[in-house]
């Protein structure tokens, strides 16, 4: 019975974890333009993320090693520190975007301007990781985000036809107004949305944090299999909450409030109610996660000893990372840039940085040596292998893309 | 220790963590410390720690910065390398184990400097871990 709650614990967590700043405003904007006819690349993203996080689970579970520290033992240290920065970078980037992300939910329900809510965030975020337990911070927080199936709520009670919505699913049809060329920027938006590289390293960090040994792999797994498909699903009932409201009416998202208005329509005040409380769940969740990862990669790249299982003053090195990382995104959403375009760099970059952890995760859980009787299966490899290329060209098509759309202008 | 196997020195040393016997993580791989013997035949004698120690192997201005900067911040006491003798290490896994506690060690003092200077000073910076 207490294992089935933990199992049931997991999913829920993995749930309300999934969606962060940069699937609300992504698939709010999508939605809101190009409809479902990009559904098809979050879930393609959601195959990925399941894929990627399953990895990387089962390698801390056998070998107790975060994602960095194996990046550089398999790229040797040169190629791993041009790695970490770029990988730091765009993690203190997402981090920013988050600690925007809880100012604007937070402007949204109480109409003070966000930035002054921007650096009790800061310290709010801070505080928790400082002095909170690791899987209450994870607990709590995804539960709360399960406030976000109020969109699938909104949708169901918007009363669409359901043949027209799996026909678009099914069959994309780009819009006729928009370009080729913006369909598939935003293609890659909601890939990296989808797909953002902290999730590894905080789903793998976490396993550590958390003492897995073999025999969570399996608890590991349902939570990524079952949880994250459902989270995507979040993402696409934003997606087709905006895709019935907004985009028969014109309207282009372009802030939180944009986001969150398919639900205020379909659900009333409540229900937005409710939705603000899932943005303000998501952003902080995922700002917990983004933070620690500051810490997670650089300490794990040089080895210093990391982590909230041991007393801070045990992980002094790591503390100053996170510390130093939150005043960096807090100063970056204080120079007044938009914190809606900061989310939609951070996930097109995002797209850019992945093949930098997926390539050596999924060479890592092909060697013996460290995997022992773990190493990936057939499955597995042909499925890693397909979405390494899959990978490789988001990446290399997302800044040519950025350019030549004017970031999907 | 029972089994022997062949150690590849870039792929089973080099860049692998350091753990001290209560598996805290003390440290990288940065570099080794080779000896001949007499008959020319390599030993390896003791694993060196910290940017003066990888600074060489990243090459480049960046490297030559992460040396320097660490020279320039060492005390006169701590004139070598930091360097933890091989005769210490009691395995070689996932992660290379030491017979010493972390703290014995002293092969990092940044850590202790962010710990004396800042983190100690923080309130709560003492509370247990999980």
């Amino acid at each position: 019975m207490k294992r089935l709650l933990a199992v049931a614990l997991g999913i829920l967590t993995a749930i309300g974890g999934f969606v962060d700043i940069g699937d609300l405003v992504t698939n709010g904007l999508v939605g809101s333009r190009f409809g479902l006819s990009l559904a098809w690349a979050t879930i393609v993203g959601v195959v990925g993320i399941c894929l990627f996080a399953e990895m990387s689970g089962r390698v801390a579970a056998v070998t107790g090693r975060g994602t960095f520290d194996l990046v550089r033992e398999r790229l040797g240290p040169r190629f791993g520190l041009a790695n970490l920065i770029a990988s730091f970078l765009v993690t203190v980037l997402t981090f920013t975007a988050e600690v925007g992300g809880i100012a604007l939910s937070i402007e949204l329900a109480t109409s003070v301007n966000y930035l002054l809510w921007v650096p009790i965030a800061g310290l709010a975020v801070w505080l928790i990781i400082w002095r909170v337990k690791f899987s209450m911070l994870e607990n709590v927080f995804g539960l709360l985000g399960l406030a976000l199936v109020v969109f699938s709520i909104a949708v169901w009670k918007l009363n669409p036809s359901w043949t027209d919505l799996i026909h678009q699913i099914a069959l994309p049809h780009k819009p006729d107004k928009e370009g080729l060329l913006s369909y598939f920027y935003y293609a890659i938006a909601l890939f990296g949305a989808a797909m953002t590289p902290y999730e590894v390293f905080f789903f793998s960090s976490g396993g550590v944090e958390e003492h897995w040994s073999k025999q969570d792999i399996s608890t590991s797994r349902i939570n990524v299999f079952i949880g994250f498909p459902l989270g995507g699903l979040l993402s696409l009932s934003i997606a087709a909450g905006a895709a019935l409201v907004l985009l028969p009416r014109n309207i282009q998202v372009d802030s939180l409030a944009g986001v969150g208005l398919p639900v205020a329509v379909a659900a009333g005040k409540l229900g937005l109610a409710v939705a603000i409380l899932g943005f303000v769940a998501a952003t902080f969740g995922a700002a917990l996660e983004t933070g620690l990862s500051c810490g997670y990669t650089i300490s794990q790249y040089f080895g210093w000893q990391w982590g909230k299982y041991v007393r801070p003053r045990q992980a002094a090195r790591f503390h100053l990372v996170v510390l130093l990382s939150v005043i960096i995104a807090v100063g970056g959403v204080l120079t007044t840039v938009n914190p809606i375009t900061v989310t939609e760099y951070s996930v097109v970059f995002s797209a850019v940085a992945l093949p930098l952890t997926y390539f050596p995760i999924l060479v890592i859980c092909n060697d013996p040596d460290y995997m022992q009787d773990k190493v990936n299966g057939r499955m597995s490899n042909l499925l890693g292998t397909i979405f390494l290329i899959l990978v490789l060209i988001a990446a290399a098509a997302a800044i040519p893309l950025m350019l030549l759309t004017k970031a999907g202008q | 220790m029972a089994v022997a196997r062949i150690l590849d020195l870039h792929l089973h040393l080099m860049d692998r963590q350091v753990e001290d016997r209560d598996h805290r993580l003390v440290c990288k791989v940065d570099d080794l410390e080779l000896e001949f013997d007499g008959l020319g035949r390599p030993y390896v004698i003791a694993i060196l720690v910290g940017p003066r120690a990888v600074g060489p192997r990243l090459g480049g201005r960046l490297g030559r910065w992460f040396a320097a900067i660490a020279a320039r911040l060492a005390t006169p006491a701590e004139l070598l390398v930091p360097r933890i003798d091989f005769a210490e290490v009691t395995d070689i896994g996932s992660a290379i184990t030491i017979a010493r506690r972390a703290d014995e060690l002293r092969v990092a003092p940044l850590e202790a400097w962010v710990d004396r200077h800042i983190i100690d000073r923080i309130p709560g910076s003492t509370h247990e871990g999980e």
